[in-house]
């Protein structure tokens, strides 16, 4: 990733000689300078470009400077612009702390030494360069990770049906072969009708086991009849495996959702269910789905358990405490554009994920 | 007359599996295999077996859909689910499209006992 970050610097001054000037100082920086003769201008510009620093003069006539700022500072997108003023008057430190109270990063007394007004520039420019490098390299992580938390759902999904159709298919054979030699048991000396009896068993546990993995690594109700079965019939595996007991409430009303938000919802509740076996204590699970005014999804997982390490919900470390899955949990619900919620404390834990309803039928599935 | 049994099954080792286990009873006969859920609706339209025997994941239409379609074509052919993701949800399931019964594929032979029940039945209430 080298792309070039282009960055633009607002000058701002009702003198165009003072415009030029600076003009002169910040051109050897490489960057673009857009100047404005007022703060009107200043504001179109702001609105029209992407600008990393405003330079601004603070005494202009209509809005002067630490108005102009005001303004900048209310609109959203211009939250972190940089913004330096410079000033002939109003040097006393009330002036510097007035502007540095409307969000100003320095504050440049005339006559200007042209070397400090650059490196000042220069840092800010450089920031903006690296923070919109870092988003960039962010965006691009995101994208990777969603591609392989996809690759990984289909590697799963491949998986499982090989196992349906090779392992599986093979001991269903082996069953009947075993059972027709079952039907003559009469006829078998009493030590061979006991290892067919064994085998008979053993071919019932090779069976249920195939059967676990294969529906942990993707159950198959899932894309056939739909996430809420699928839900339900995990929870009924879990609960006999784990011993903890699990309420469920399915609003029936959700229907058939779009492949990635039906598997994504599912890999959430059973990561929740796996870390409550894993890591709570709980005895109890609860898990329950409802619509919220027909365009979102709320998903809450609960636990009477020990909770989680306390930074768990500022997506810090903690996350690695209480295994991958819980990034991964994360990364899944932002993919969706939604948001997760952990509420956690030494009674329990619950997870919430609201996503918004992405339904079969608007995807054309 | 035997009576006639539909295998649907993507699996030649599972149909193969069936049939024996089922023509182990001489006056049962498979009249005809398929190995997916639009020839199964096919041949029950041509065949008119007595039961049919359902697999539930397929290529194409699943267990469910067939099943749906063929309760369409013929409404009084029991049809039983033959899988190895027997579940009481897809019991749910099934039985809403039609289903008998759902039968895990380690247990052919308490298929053999349902479809004994279900043959009882209709000799008591002839439906064809």
């Amino acid at each position: 990733m080298s792309e070039r970050v282009n960055v633009n610097i607002l000058m701002v001054d009702d003198q165009p000689g003072k415009l030029l000037s600076y003009e002169a100082i910040l051109s050897e920086l490489g960057v673009n300078l857009i100047k404005a003769h007022s703060a009107r201008e200043a504001l179109d510009l702001l609105l029209k470009n992407e600008i990393a620093v405003v330079l601004m003069d603070v005494s202009m006539p209509e809005l002067d400077g630490f108005e102009l700022a005001d303004m900048i500072r209310q609109h959203p997108r211009f939250q972190e612009t940089a913004i330096i003023f410079i000033s002939a008057v109003h040097l006393s430190d009330l002036d510097r702390m007035k502007a540095y109270q409307r969000g100003a990063v320095d504050y440049i007394s005339v006559p200007i030494v042209p070397e400090l007004l650059r490196a000042k520039v220069s840092v800010f420019a450089d920031l903006f360069r690296k923070t919109r490098q870092m988003e960039m390299l962010n965006h691009e992580l995101r994208t990777l990770s969603a591609q392989l938390m996809a690759a990984q759902d289909e590697e799963r999904r491949r998986i499982a049906r090989d196992l349906h159709d090779s392992a599986g298919q093979l001991v269903a054979a082996l069953s009947m072969n075993n059972g027709m030699i079952q039907t003559e048991e009469a006829k078998l000396k009493p030590a061979v009708a006991q290892a067919v009896r064994q085998n008979t068993e053993l071919l019932e546990q090779l069976s249920r086991e195939i059967r676990t993995i294969s529906h942990l690594l993707h159950p198959p109700l899932l894309d056939e009849v739909g996430l809420l079965p699928a839900i339900r019939t995990f929870a009924e595996g879990f609960a006999e495996r784990s011993s903890v007991s699990v309420t469920l409430e399915l609003s029936p009303d959700i229907g058939r959702l779009s492949p990635t938000v039906e598997i994504s919802i599912f890999r959430i509740v059973q990561e929740c269910l796996t870390n409550i076996y894993r890591h709570s204590g709980s005895k109890t699970a609860e898990i329950k789905i409802w619509p919220v005014r027909d365009s979102h999804l709320t998903v809450q997982v609960r636990d009477e358990g020990k909770g989680m390490p306390a930074e768990v919900n500022h997506n810090g470390s903690g996350a690695r405490k209480v295994g991958m899955g819980l990034s991964g949990m994360r990364e899944r619900v932002r993919e969706l554009g939604g948001k997760l919620e952990i509420q956690t404390s030494g009674q329990g834990t619950t997870v919430v994920a609201a996503l918004p309803i992405v339904t079969a039928v608007a995807i054309g599935a | 007359m035997p009576f006639r049994f539909l295998i649907v099954d993507d699996s030649e080792l599972v149909r193969q599996g069936l049939r024996m286990v089922l023509q182990a009873n001489p006056s049962w006969e498979v009249c005809g295999e398929a190995a997916d859920g639009s020839s199964g609706v096919e041949m029950l339209k041509s065949l008119r077996p007595d039961v049919v025997i359902l697999d539930f994941q397929m290529p194409g239409m699943n267990g469910l859909e067939t099943a749906r379609r063929m309760t369409a074509v013929a409404p009084k052919v029991p049809i039983l689910m033959f899988t190895q993701h027997a579940s009481s949800e897809l019991e749910q399931h099934a039985r809403e499209v039609g289903i008998r019964s759902v039968v895990s594929k380690t247990n052919a032979f308490r298929m053999v006992g349902i479809i004994q029940t279900l043959l009882e039945e209709k000799q008591i209430n002839p439906v064809n």
